[in-house]
Parts: structure tokens; sequence; C-alpha cells
């Protein structure tokens, strides 16, 4: 009989949580910083959570959109926490939206960010913008959900910061109005950047209840509940959005059980 | 981000203080602390979210409250708090720091079993636990690897997170984690509730996981899907699964290279295990509930593969095999059965520490099903070893001696382990050969 002492950790699917972060000339001074800093502790945090979760094995990647948009983390692969640090972004520049999403569309892969041998649970993505899209991004959003199986499947979260955030285009690109976060200041900032991305990171490891809708409503009411109330509101300002929107994911209701469309 | 702070007092419902000592950890559904309440440090849960209906949620703790524990295993709810901000919380008691978390027993990273005979202890305390919940009517109905403490030592196990728990059927809007529901769940799309059905197929997850880290279905079809959407849960999960040792569909066979566990472990598995599992996770127990094993059934098997353990001269665990002679894996010496028991359905290796239990003698009554009967100890008579079989019954007991006399064994006394005494237990004969 082999020696139970020998046992190995049993293996995991790997959660992939893509941050998409607005580093134009608006997100300079404060709110960068905030986010800089939220990202430092959310790392620290990520791989303490990764290490203990026995579902999931969290991995992130982060892209920066200003003009044009970069990778801030490895572009061929997911980071593993286990030894990653986090570089601070600088803000600059328009607010070329519609470039991540192509960039997402691109890298949203099983050849590029998405390589792994056990598979993926549904990846989170965080989208975190202070302006409103200085490129069109409405045709690339169509394509990316209809074209790339990833991106029509990921749970899609938007965080609409400070009173100029374009919330409309935020709730078009995940989806669903209800998937968007305000907020106001930059302590919450910071403090929201943490939490939705601890919620995001246990999403698979939580009881489900007989009325779970979908994986990013039940993240952003999980965030809502551990925040403090002070600054920061969900979502549900526009009233000519619908509840879902257009060029959402819900439009697709293929179910692709079909592998080779991953 | 915490509701409360160190000093800040709470009212349960009959009136005492709760007060709060330290925040201690977060969880999926709200809050834990550390309490005084009575006198005594307590955990408090402090609830965020609460199932679907809050009202039915708390009348049916305050029920449980009552109602009282079901075994001493269970950090049962003791008090319900007050109303405050429109949520509320329960005491129970904390975890000793021994107990761990079977989560961390599956990333085996710091914890690990010291022992098979350990894990199979586990799975015993874990199974005898859910057998007295079931019988007193009640389920859990989100049964999963974080309801768990254990310490690894002794194998005692802490049944916790029993918030959900409510009569058989009656359901108070959870319907269980990811990977761990019951197929019927999984396909029900929200429309089929968890019961006393449904946790048994948990358990026996459960107890294949304690086993051999390993799901027991995910396999090759687990590892292929490349994103696990819920259209592919309900491949994996829903009345399509397949376990990984289904012997006429081979296509979810554990991948060795990625799932070593299993792959070296099933293997060794006595076949009355194998097949209690393999009966578990069959395409009969998937579609059919009622034809999942009933804690009874595995307690029958587990008592029987804890005996049947032995510890070699060099230290390895050796599986006996039938009661007879067996090769140590690691050194290669033969395993000299020298004595076992003759049961009524098969034969018992007698060793150190060899438990007979009241389950192992035939059909019995559930609540009876782990009652010790005889244990085997050493003991040193003129100088020597004398390996002896203690009577735990806790009553007289008939035994037959070699000259066929019949003899009375008061509780705890001892027989010598010798060929030819004959025991009268429940009206059956066992040997000993």
């Amino acid at each position: 009989m082999p020696n139970i002492i020998d046992t190995t950790e049993m293996v995991k699917k790997v959660l992939p949580i893509i941050y998409v972060l607005d580093t134009s000339g608006s997100m300079s001074g404060e709110k960068i910083a905030a986010v800089n800093e939220a990202m430092h502790e959310t790392v620290d945090v990520l791989k303490d959570i990764s290490e203990k979760n026995p579902d999931a094995q969290v991995k992130i990647a982060a892209l920066a959109f200003s003009t044009g948009s970069r990778w801030i983390t490895s572009e061929n692969t997911l980071e593993d926490l286990e030894d990653f640090v986090w570089t601070d972004l600088v803000a600059g520049g328009t607010t070329d939206l519609g470039n991540a999403i192509s960039e997402l569309d691109k890298k949203l892969s099983r050849s590029e960010l998405l390589k792994s041998e056990v598979g993926f649970c549904i990846p989170v993505i965080l989208f975190l913008t202070d302006g409103h899209p200085t490129d069109s991004y409405i045709n690339i959003l169509k394509n990316a959900n209809k074209n790339n199986t990833w991106f029509r499947h990921a749970t899609k979260i938007g965080i609409a910061v400070g009173e100029d955030a374009d919330q409309e285009a935020l709730a078009r690109v995940v989806g669903n109005s209800e998937a968007v976060i305000s907020v106001h200041d930059n302590d919450t900032l910071k403090a929201l950047i943490k939490v939705a991305s601890i919620t995001s990171s246990m999403v698979n490891s939580k009881s489900r209840t007989s009325s779970d809708t979908n994986n990013a409503v039940e993240i952003i009411n999980q965030t809502m509940q551990m925040l403090p109330c002070k600054g920061v509101t969900l979502n549900k300002s526009s009233s000519s959005e619908t509840k879902k929107t257009d060029n959402n994911s819900s439009d697709y209701t293929i179910i692709d059980l079909d592998e080779s469309n991953w | 981000m915490t509701e409360f702070k160190p000093g800040d007092i709470l009212k349960s419902i009959d009136g005492n203080n709760i007060k709060i000592i330290r925040f201690l950890a977060s969880g999926g559904q709200g809050d834990v602390y550390e309490v005084e309440y009575k006198g005594e440090r307590k955990a408090l849960k402090w609830y965020r979210t609460f199932g679907t209906n809050k009202k039915k949620f708390y009348e049916n703790l305050k029920n449980n409250i009552s109602n009282g524990s079901p075994d001493k295993n269970f950090l049962w709810p003791e008090a319900l708090t007050t109303t405050i901000n429109n949520s509320f919380g329960y005491v129970m008691k904390l975890r000793p720091k021994e107990y761990h978390e079977l989560s961390e027993f599956i990333i085996a990273r710091g914890v690990k079993f010291p022992s098979f005979k350990a894990a199979i202890e586990v799975c015993l305390k874990i199974t005898s636990a859910f057998r007295i919940l079931h019988n007193k009517g009640y389920s859990n109905q989100d049964l999963n690897d974080g309801n768990f403490f254990i310490n690894p030592d002794t194998g005692d196990v802490l049944i916790c997170d029993n918030d959900n728990v409510a009569p058989n059927n009656t359901n108070m809007g959870i319907i269980g984690k990811p990977r761990y529901m019951a197929p019927e769940i999984v396909s029900g799309h929200n429309k089929v509730l968890p019961n006393t059905q449904s946790d048994r197929f948990s358990l026996a997850i459960i107890l294949f996981i304690i086993l051999c880290n390993n799901h027991p279905l995910e396999g090759k079809r687990w590892v292929s899907i490349p994103c696990m959407t819920p259209a592919f849960a309900e491949q994996i999960y829903g009345n399509n699964a397949l376990f990984i040792y289904d012997e006429n569909d081979r296509s979810n066979a554990p991948v060795d290279r990625l799932q070593p566990n299993v792959a070296l472990r099933w293997k060794y598995m006595p076949d009355y295990i194998k097949d209690a599992f393999k009966k578990s996770f069959s395409r009969e127990a998937i579609l059919n509930p009622s034809k999942r094993l009933r804690e009874t059934d595995w307690l029958k098997v587990l008592t029987r593969f804890e005996s049947e353990i032995v510890k070699c001269d060099c230290g390895n665990e050796i599986f006996i095999h039938d009661a007879s002679d067996t090769k140590c894996e690691k050194c290669g010496r033969i395993y000299n059965v020298k004595h076992k028991l003759k049961l009524p359905e098969y034969s018992l290796t007698i060793a150190r520490g060899t438990w007979l239990y009241r389950c192992q003698l035939g059909s019995c009554n559930d609540t009876e099903a782990l009652n010790p009967i005889l244990h085997s100890v050493y003991v040193i008579s003129n100088g020597k070893k004398v390996l002896c079989l203690k009577n735990e019954m806790g009553k007289e007991l008939k035994a037959i001696t070699t000259s066929g006399q019949v003899r009375m064994v008061k509780p705890n006394e001892l027989v010598p382990v010798l060929t030819g005494i004959k025991f009268i237990v429940f009206d059956k004969e066992i040997k000993i050969i």
C-alpha cells in the first residue's frame, strides 16, 4: 500500500481572474494610486486564498488600456500567484475600451492565454473605468461575444469609478446592468477591487441556493454585503437600460458543449 | 468590513449576553467571531445571506436549537441572536485548535492523515454522525468538504455548518456546493431539492475523497473539459455522471499522471470497498436515489476495512486480503496472520487493536451498528505478551472454551486468543480460527 503521507494535492481546474483596467489620463493621481495599492494587496490575498482553495487554482492576468492596450502580465500565459509581483500602472492617454476588448478576443484562447492541462473554471473579467470609451467599441464587442466562446461565457463585472464613468458602456460590455458597481471615493475603490477579487476567487466554492441567478450577480451581491455601504452603489441608474443589455452574452444562448469551440 | 468590533454586546433571544471577543473568519454566508457566552468562549456565525427565505431560515434554526444537538460530534447551534440591522447569527462551540478542515487534507500541504487507519476512522465517524442525523429525521442538504473539522491524530470529527440542517424534505433555500451535489440536484435546475438520499450521494463523494484524494467523477472526461460551464458541469456531475472506475465505460478513467493519488491507491483497496463505491456511483444509483448505500452499509464495510489494516515492522501499512498472509509492499516481508475470527459473513484478522462492532455480525438496528463487541489487546502474563480479546459489550458475553465448556465473560474481561474458542453473540456464533 502506498504511504498516505505521500498524498499530493488533488488536481484543480484553473480559475482565471482577468483585470481590464483603465489607465487613461483621467485615472492619474489618486485613482491610479488606489488601483495600484489595491492590486498589491489583492495579489497577496488571492495567493493565500488560492493555496487554501480546494476547488480551483486562481491565476490572474491584467490588461491596461488607455491609448491602445497592453498586457501588464504575461501575454502568453496566466500568472501563477505564487511568484507574481504587481508592477505599478501609470496613467495617461485616451480610453480605448474597444482596443482592450479586441485584445481580449485575441488572447482568450487555448493557444494564447488559456493554456492548461486540466481546463478552467469560467473566467472572471473585471472591467474598471472612470470615463467614456474614446474608440468605437460596439462592433468589437459584438464580434467578441459572437466569436469568442470564452469571452461570451466569462463572468463579467464592471466597476465604474466616479461620476464620469460611462455606466451604460460598462453595462453593455459586461452584458448586464446589474453586474456594474459604481464607486465614488478612492478608499472604497481600493476595498472594492480587493473584495470583488476575493468573492470572484471563491465563487466556485460557495453553496448554491435555489434562487441563484448567475455568477456575476452572485459575486456583486456578495461583494456589496462585504463592503462598507458608503461610497458604493449598484448600477441601477440608467432607466433606459433594460436589465440585460444589447450585445450581451444572453443573446447567444448556444450551449457550448462542443470542445472545439473553446 | 466586519459588522462588529471587540467588546460589542449582542443579545440571544433568551436574553443572554454575547460579547464579541474577535473576528475569526469570513465565509460564503457570513462572518465568524469568537465570543463570550454564558462565561464560555464560543463561536458566533453572523449571516450576510440566508438562503431564499429569511423568516423560514430563522425559525428552522430556532427549532434546531430547541431540539438540541443530535450527537456530541455536531457543532450544533446553541443560541440564536436577536435581529440587528436585518440580520442575525447563532452561537456554537469553537473549533479546538487540533482540528483541521477537510479542505486542508485535500490540498495536502501541511496537514495529512498519519495513516489509512486514521483516514478510515474519520470515514467511520462521519458516516456514523450522518446515520444519527438521518435517524433523527433531519437531512443536511449541503454536505460538502467544508462540513468537517478533523483531528488527524485521533480520527475524531466535528460536523460544522449545521445551519441548513432541516427536517427531511424541508428545504431552507440552499441546494448544495458544486462538485458535492447529487446528480438529481445538478440536473434538476433548482427544481429538485436536496434530501436524505441526496445527502447519501454527497457522503459517498466525501468518503471517496478521504480515501483516494480525488473526486470520484473527475477523470479523463473532466480533464478534457475546457471550461466548467453549467452545461459541462451537468455532464460531469448531473444525470450523465460517470464514475472514474465504472467497469462498463472507461471514458472517464483517472489520468494517472495528473491524478496520482487515486491511481496508486485504488488497486490496493479491498474488493468490498471497491464494490461499495462502484455501487454508490453506478448508473443505477446516479439515476435512482433509493439505490444508494445507506450509512449502515458503509459502516459494515468500513469497520471491516479498518480491522484489516495492520502495521508491518518496517512501519508500512498492509491491507490484509481475506484474513490471510499478505506481503508488505514496501519491504517485501510476509505479514503472518496467526489468528482470525470467523464471522457469519467473512473472517477477520486478529491483530493488535482489532475492533469488532455489532454491524460486522450481520443485519442490525441502525442505532446499534457501531456498538463495540470485542477489542484485541496485548497483556503481559507470566512475563509473556499474550494477545487477548476484551469484552467491550458492557454486558456479559457467552464464550465456549476449546474443551466445550460454557463461560460467561464479564464486561472488560479478557479472553486469550486461542484457536477453537467460540463466542455466542446476538445468536450468532463467532469462532477463533
